[in-house]
C-alpha cells in the first residue's frame, strides 16, 4: 500500500517553470471551476443521504430516523439518485467535456458566460427539483422523478452549458478525429433527445399503457451508457495515450467500437421489461442488444487493456494518479460488458429481477466505471486550470483507497446480495423471514461502503477545494512563478 | 521513452519537471498519429496480427446469433404476443383454441343452409322443416351433427308435422370448425337454448360415421332417440 509513495509524485503536477495555462483553458477556466466545484458539491450531498439511506435500508441504525418523515427512504434514495446523476455526473461530464473537446479542436470558449447561465440554470432547476422530492412531490419513474416543471428547464440548461463540445468539435482546425471526440459528440447529442422525448411520453403526454414503461427503460438505458459510459470512454480513450505517451493499441477497431456501442446501447433497455407485459420482440431486442454490447466492449478491451500491458503500461498507471483512477475504470468498464451480456439472458434475469442486482450493474458502470474515470480526470486537468499543485498527497491516497474498496464492496454486496436473495425468493422453501435475515448482512457491507465513499469523497473535496482556494486567494502568485 | 515526446510540442509547452515528463504527446500529435494509424491499418503492426481475422468470425458469429435468437424468441413480432412460455398457437397472435362462434355460424348457415331452412330458421311448410324449437336441433349433439354430416332422406316428423324431405350431406365438404360454428349458432339462434359444439365433437361423429350414405330419419332416431320435450 505504500509503494506509490516511493515514487513520490502521486498526484497530478501543476504546470512548473516556464509553462503556462493555454489560451483554451485561460478561456473555459471559469465555466469549468463552475461545474467541477457544483459537481462536487452535489457528490458530497449524494454522499451523505448514501449513508442515510443505507443505514435505513439496514436494520442496525433504522430505526434513528424512523420518526423523521423527511428522511424516509423512499425520498432519501430518490433525492441521493438524482443527486448522483444530475448534480454529479453532469456537471462533472459537462465540465470533461468541455475541457477535452476543447483540447483536442483547439477551440477558445469566448461565450463562457452561456456556459455559465446554463450552469446555474442547471443547479437551481436542480435544487428545486430536489426540494420537491423530499417535499413529496415525485413522479413514479426513476431519474425522471422531478415534478414535470423541472424537465424543460433542464433541457434548455443542457442545451447551454452541455452542447459546446459539438461547438468544439464542429469548429477543429483539421479533419481528423479521434475517439474522445467522437463519444463525447455523441453523449451531447444523444442526452438532450432521450431526455426530452422521455419527458413528453411520460410526463407531459402521458402515452398509454405499458408504452410509458418501455419509454421508460430507454430513457434509463440511453442516460447509462451514452451520457456515463460514451463520456467516460472518451476521458479513457484521451488519457491512456496521453500519459502514457504512446498510440492506443488496436486503434482501427476504434471506430467499429463507437458504432456498435452507440448502435446497442440505446436498445438494451427493454431487457429490464422481460416478464413484463410488453411485446415479445422489444425484449428480445433488449437481450440481444444487452449481448452485442460486447463487441464495443472486447474492442475496447483490447484498446485500452492492451495499451496499458505493453512496456510497464500497469505499473506506471498504478503510480501515476489519474491513470490510477483512470484504468481502474476501464477495468470496471469491461468487466460491467461481461455482466451485462451474460446477464441480460432470460434465465438469469429470471433470478435476478425484482432484486439488487441492476442496482449493482447501475454502479459498476456510472461509479467503479464513470465517476472513478472523472476522479482521474480532475487529478489531471484542475492543476492546469489552477496553476498549482494538491495540497496533500495522503489525501489522494485516502480518496483512492476508500472510493475504490468502497466501490468494490458495494458493488459485490449489491451483485451477490441480489443472485443469492434471486434464487431464494425463487425456492418456495425458503421463508421470507429467512431471505430478510440474509439481506441483512449484505446491507450491513453496504452501510460500511457508503460511509468508505462519503470518506473518499471528502478527502477528494477537501484537496480540490483547497487547490482552487489556494490558486484564487493570492490569485497571480500561484500563476507567475 | 518515445520518439513522440522528443517533438517539439507547439500547443503546450513542456513541462520542466521530470514528474510530469511522462506527459505524452500534445494535443494536436495525438490526434495525427491516431488517424494515422487508423488509415494505416493494413500495414502490418507487430503483435496483434492474427487479431482481426479472429475478431472478424467472432463479431460475424455474434451478428448470427443474434438473428437466431430474434426470429426465435420474438413470438412472430406480434404486438400481442408477451409471454415466451405460452404455447406457439398464441405467440403467433392465433386463437389458443377452438371457441364456438354463433356470428361465424350465422355467416356459414346463411350460405349453405338458409336455402331450404330459411333466414328465420322456420323452414318452408310442407317442404323443409322448421329448426326453431325443434328437439332435432336443441337435443342430441351427435344426432344434429350426423344429420348435417350425412344427410337425410325419408319421411321426418318435427313438431307434430310431417316432412317428406331430402337432406343432402351438406357438411361432408365443410370443416370439423364449421359445422361447430353452425350446430352452435342453430342451436343458439332463435330463441334457441342449447349447449354450444365443439370442433372435436364433429370430428369424433365424422370419424365414427365414416363415408356414410344419407339417414333416414327412422334410423337416425333408432341411434338417438328423440328426447321428451
Amino acid at each position: 500500500m505504500t509503494q506509490e509513495n516511493r515514487s513520490g509524485r502521486p498526484q497530478g503536477r501543476p504546470p512548473e517553470g516556464d509553462s503556462r495555462v493555454t489560451r483554451t483553458e485561460v478561456q473555459l477556466r471559469g465555466p469549468f471551476l463552475l461545474f467541477f466545484i457544483s459537481s462536487v458539491i452535489w457528490l458530497l450531498a449524494a454522499s451523505v443521504l448514501g449513508v442515510i439511506a443505507a443505514l435505513q435500508q439496514g436494520s442496525l441504525a433504522g430505526a434513528a430516523f424512523r420518526d423523521c418523515e423527511i428522511l424516509t427512504y423512499g425520498h432519501v434514495a430518490a433525492a441521493q439518485h438524482n443527486l448522483f446523476v444530475y448534480g454529479w455526473g453532469f456537471n462533472a461530464f459537462f465540465a470533461l467535456n468541455l475541457w477535452l473537446l476543447s483540447q483536442l479542436g483547439r477551440f477558445e470558449l469566448r461565450n463562457g458566460w452561456l456556459a455559465t447561465l446554463g450552469g446555474v440554470f442547471w443547479n437551481l432547476a436542480l435544487t428545486y427539483g430536489v426540494v420537491q422530492i423530499f417535499a413529496g412531490n415525485q413522479t413514479g419513474f426513476a431519474l425522471l422523478e422531478f415534478p414535470r416543471e423541472v424537465g424543460p428547464v433542464l433541457a434548455v440548461a443542457f442545451l447551454l452549458a452541455g452542447f459546446w463540445p459539438i461547438v468544439a468539435f464542429a469548429r477543429r482546425p483539421t479533419g481528423h478525429t479521434f475517439a474522445s471526440q467522437w463519444f463525447v459528440v455523441a453523449a451531447s447529442f444523444a442526452f438532450p433527445l432521450t431526455y426530452l422525448l422521455a419527458q413528453l411520453l411520460i410526463l407531459w403526454q402521458p402515452a398509454s399503457g405499458v408504452v410509458q414503461a418501455i419509454a421508460h427503460s430507454w430513457f434509463v438505458s440511453n442516460l447509462l451508457h451514452l451520457w456515463f459510459g460514451a463520456s467516460a470512454l472518451a476521458a479513457v480513450y484521451y488519457f491512456l495515450p496521453k500519459v502514457l505517451g504512446r498510440t492506443i493499441s488496436g486503434y482501427y477497431l476504434a471506430p467499429v467500437a463507437f458504432w456498435s456501442f452507440v448502435l446497442f446501447a440505446g436498445w438494451t433497455g427493454p431487457a429490464a421489461l422481460i416478464g413484463a407485459p410488453v411485446p415479445l420482440w422489444l425484449q428480445s431486442v433488449g437481450v440481444v442488444a444487452g449481448a452485442m454490447l460486447i463487441i464495443p466492449v472486447i474492442i475496447t478491451a483490447i484498446n485500452f487493456h492492451g495499451t496499458l500491458s505493453s512496456e510497464g503500461g500497469w505499473s506506471r498507471a498504478w503510480n501515476d494518479t489519474t491513470l490510477r483512477f483512470v484504468s481502474f475504470g476501464a477495468v470496471a468498464f469491461t468487466v460491467f460488458g461481461v455482466l451485462n451480456a451474460i446477464f441480460s439472458f432470460r434465465g438469469y434475469n429470471a433470478v435476478t429481477r425484482f432484486t439488487s442486482f441492476a442496482a449493482g450493474q447501475e454502479q459498476l458502470l456510472t461509479y467503479a466505471f464513470a465517476t472513478m474515470v472523472l476522479f482521474g480526470s480532475a487529478y489531471f486537468v484542475l492543476p492546469r486550470l489552477t496553476g498549482s499543485l494538491w495540497p496533500s498527497a495522503k489525501l489522494v491516497h485516502v480518496h483512492f483507497w476508500s472510493t475504490a474498496l468502497g466501490a468494490v464492496a458495494s458493488i459485490v454486496a449489491l451483485l451477490v446480495g441480489g443472485w443469492e436473495n434471486g434464487k431464494q425468493l425463487a425456492d418456495a422453501s425458503v421463508s421470507v423471514q429467512q431471505i430478510a435475515k440474509s439481506t441483512t448482512s449484505w446491507n450491513t457491507v453496504l452501510s460500511v461502503s457508503a460511509v468508505l465513499l462519503l470518506v473518499g469523497h471528502i478527502a477528494f473535496a477537501l484537496n480540490a477545494f483547497g487547490m482552487i482556494l489556494k490558486s484564487s486567494a493570492p490569485a497571480s502568485a500561484g500563476r507567475h512563478d | 521513452m518515445n520518439d513522440r515526446n522528443r517533438h517539439p510540442d507547439n500547443n503546450r509547452p513542456r513541462r520542466g519537471s521530470s514528474g510530469a515528463g511522462s506527459e505524452g504527446p500534445s494535443d494536436g500529435r495525438l490526434v495525427e498519429v491516431h488517424s494515422q494509424l487508423s488509415r494505416d491499418k493494413d500495414e502490418p503492426a507487430e503483435g496483434f496480427s492474427l487479431t482481426p481475422i479472429f475478431i472478424v468470425f467472432l463479431f460475424c458469429g455474434f451478428g448470427f446469433w443474434a438473428g437466431l435468437y430474434l426470429t426465435q424468441n420474438s413470438g412472430n413480432f406480434a404486438p400481442s404476443a408477451f409471454d415466451l412460455n405460452a404455447p406457439k398457437a398464441s405467440l403467433a397472435g392465433g386463437p389458443v383454441a377452438f371457441e364456438p362462434d354463433a356470428a361465424k355460424g350465422q355467416t356459414l348457415f346463411l350460405a349453405n343452409c338458409a336455402a331450404c331452412h330459411q333466414a328465420t330458421g322456420l323452414g318452408v311448410p310442407g317442404a323443409f322443416p322448421p329448426l326453431v324449437k325443434s328437439v332435432w336441433v336443441t337435443g342430441s349433439e351427435d344426432r344434429l351433427v350426423k344429420a348435417i354430416l350425412a344427410g337425410l332422406a325419408g319421411e321426418i316428423e318435427v313438431n307434430g308435422v310431417k316432412y317428406n324431405g331430402n337432406m343432402p350431406n351438406i357438411g361432408a365438404g365443410l370443416k370439423d370448425a364449421q359445422i361447430a360454428h353452425i350446430a352452435t349458432y342453430v342451436r343458439q339462434a332463435w330463441g334457441n337454448v342449447a349447449e354450444p359444439v365443439m370442433d372435436t365433437k364433429v370430428a369424433e361423429v365424422r370419424k365414427a360415421i365414416g363415408n356414410r350414405a344419407q339417414y333416414s330419419p327412422a334410423d337416425l332416431l333408432k341411434e338417438h332417440p328423440l328426447e321428451a320435450k
